[in-house]
């Protein structure tokens, strides 16, 4: 066996063109492989962690605004949208809710002298009624979040002079657990903190902050055990068709749609790609065989029985096949912290990491997908060849 | 002893003409003979000699190599048999241009994976030296003389101490003076080791340094002389 290897070591040395196709087939099954699965169980994890985060059986919102919001707390992209406070009653009033809690969506100025940070979503809760962070603040900093704190998304960090908004300055005291999604860039603080920033905003800031009275963003809502989520969601645009439920397993649902599209778009493509690969690299093994058909007969003539001969090709290209496989791993990994937002804007939609036993399971996964395609397309090249008239093989 | 009984080989050309390469040819080789196979382009000595070897089926006849039909042997049977017992040097450039003299040298052994490599070094290294290519071991194929290739492909030959050499026109890419000291080489070592050598050639003026010699004449052997 080592001697094997090492003859075909020696050949991967001496034919580089069809050492490099082959290679570089390897690179992009794994790679690609890795890095679509990457993404859509990224992708999937992260709608997941969202709405749990998210805490509640029900999110209701404005008439027409549930895609916006959604695309709000998936991609961090701020949005306002309001209604009348009164919603929060007309909802606590439904049977089997068990609480309710007003959010108010809020956004930092674009690039403002007043701002240090801008473009960010603010989602404003009321420590009185909420059950969404409320208990993991009792958790983490074992308390209330006091005037002028903040709690950040994992991505959130302390620039120089502080945190700055509409010329309020705010005082990180956590950060989030990262969901992969906009939530991560978001700043969660209290209805006190809030309205004191409007306040300082009307002399420091550029533009006021504006904060209607008696309006909020949303009503989050926790059902009583038992109570059924879509009899509920029912009842509630019965009672005021101005608002519109977001049901909890149907949030995020046109981006759920969406990735299910991808998927199917993306299984044909791997597809393709793998028949076309196999197909390049049977091709170009046959060539370089071919080209090597004198080399091949006199290893014959030598005393190199026919399975020496299709072993030894074959392992030329199962060692092409998991180097170009690991450097496809590698190059995926690079690409997707390199350019991991310009990834997700391209996108639409976050993805997170999955973990690492995960991880580790797709790396090895792909790496064998790799070696299994290439050695496939590999055999029959190196079959025939073995099986040639060595006598046939050494003639020109 | 390698025995040809009536043996022929054919090959097809198209679908009405045919080729007889070797037309019915009796000829026995004993163990120790150094025979010397000549005949015009064409004649049919590299296919009488790779049917010696088993490297390709008769379409009739038989070949017996120490007593044994070639093809009554399984592939791996063969492929042992020639790796250990027959020593091959070809018409064509046949290193392989990705290894080094000594790895080419070593080639039957890493092809026979029954010794290491490390075993067989000393005596790759011996070779290397009793055929005048000691400062070379480490040089690629292409940075060698034809002549010096020639030489690297007989020790590759006599690596694994072969009963047979079979030698195809061992000198047609060299110079007059190169022949003449390569075929030396052969005699020398015939002379040494008492190997069998079938050393096939178009030039009739090599015939002297066999101890047999036939001549073929398209796909027979025409005259025997001892
Ligand atoms: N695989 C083959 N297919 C068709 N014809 C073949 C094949 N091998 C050999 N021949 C024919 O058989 C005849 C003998 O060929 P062979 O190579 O044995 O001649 P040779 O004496 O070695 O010639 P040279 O001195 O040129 O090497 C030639 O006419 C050749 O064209
Ligand atoms: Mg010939």
């Amino acid at each position: 066996m080592a001697a094997l290897y090492r003859l075909a070591l020696c050949n991967i040395r001496g034919y580089s063109f069809r050492s490099w196709v082959v290679g570089l087939c390897a690179l992009l099954i794994s790679g690609l492989v890795l890095a679509t699965s990457l993404i859509l169980l990224g992708a999937e994890s992260s709608l997941r962690l969202a709405i749990d985060r998210l805490g509640a059986d029900i999110i209701v919102v404005p008439e027409g605004a549930a895609t916006r919001v959604e695309t709000a707390l998936l991609m961090g992209r701020p949005t306002k949208v309001w209604m009348p406070a009164s919603a929060l009653d007309t909802v606590a009033a439904i049977p089997g809710v068990e609480a309710v809690s007003p959010q108010v969506y809020l956004a930092s100025l674009t690039n403002a002298s007043c701002c240090t940070v801008s473009d960010m979503f603010l989602i404003v809760f009321d420590p009185k009624t909420d059950f969404v962070v409320k208990p993991w603040l009792e958790k983490t900093i074992g308390g209330n979040l006091q005037l002028g704190d903040v709690i950040g998304g994992s991505s959130v960090y302390v620039p120089e002079e502080g945190i700055k908004l509409y010329g309020y300055y705010l005082n990180l005291r956590k950060n989030l657990a990262p969901t992969g999604t906009g939530l991560d860039q978001s700043l969660f603080m209290t209805m006190d903190t809030a309205q004191e920033m409007r306040r300082v905003s009307l002399t420091e800031a550029v533009q006021p902050l504006e904060i209607p009275t008696n309006s909020i963003s949303a009503v989050l809502v926790k059902l009583k055990p038992g109570a059924n989520v879509y009899a509920v969601a029912l009842e509630i645009s019965d009672r005021d068709r101005t608002i519109t439920p977001i049901v909890s397993p149907d949030m995020f649902q046109s981006y759920q749609g969406q990735l299910k599209g991808l998927l199917g778009g993306v299984l044909v493509m791997i597809v393709i790609i793998l028949a076309f690969s196999m197909l390049l690299i049977g091709l170009v093994f046959s060539m370089a065989a071919n080209e090597r058909r004198r080399e091949l007969g006199v290893l014959r003539a030598m005393g190199a029985s026919r399975g020496f001969v299709f072993r030894s090709l074959v392992m030329e290209a199962a060692l092409l096949a998991i180097n170009g496989g690991i450097a496809g791993v590698l190059l995926t990994f690079l690409i997707l912290t390199l350019f991991r937002n310009l990834i997700i804007s391209i996108l639409g939609m976050p993805f997170l990491l999955p973990s690492l036993p995960v991880l580790i399971l797709l790396v090895v996964g792909v790496i064998c997908l790799s070696l299994v395609i290439v050695v496939l397309a590999a055999s029959l090249p190196a079959y025939r060849i073995s099986h040639l008239d060595p006598s046939i093989a050494m003639r020109e | 002893m390698i025995v040809l009984d009536k043996v022929s080989k054919i090959y097809p050309i198209s679908k009405e003409n045919q080729v007889a390469a070797v037309q019915d040819i009796n000829l026995e080789i004993p163990m120790g003979e150094f025979l010397v196979i000549t005949g015009r382009s064409g004649s049919g000595k590299t296919t009488l000699l790779n049917l010696a070897a088993g490297l390709t089926r008769p379409t009739s006849g038989r070949v017996l190599f120490e007593g044994v039909d070639w093809w009554s042997l399984p592939d791996r049977e063969q492929s042992l048999t020639r790796n250990q017992k027959i020593g091959f040097v070809f018409q064509f450039p046949s290193l392989l241009p990705a290894l080094t003299v000594l790895e080419n040298i070593a080639l039957p052994t890493i092809i026979n994976h029954s010794q290491d490599f490390q075993e067989i070094y000393p005596r790759a290294v011996k070779l290397v030296e009793t055929l005048g290519l000691s400062d070379k071991r480490s040089s690629y194929p292409r940075q060698l003389s034809a002549g010096q290739q020639q030489r690297v492909v007989i020790a590759r030959a006599l690596l694994n101490q072969p009963a047979v050499l079979l030698a195809d026109e061992p000198t047609s890419n060299l110079d007059e003076q190169t022949e003449l000291e390569i075929m030396e080489l052969f005699a020398e070592i015939h002379q040494r080791t008492g190997i069998t050598i079938v050393l096939v050639t178009h030039s009739a003026q090599l015939v002297r340094f066999g101890t047999q010699s036939v001549q073929m004449a398209v796909g027979q052997v025409v005259t025997k002389q001892t």
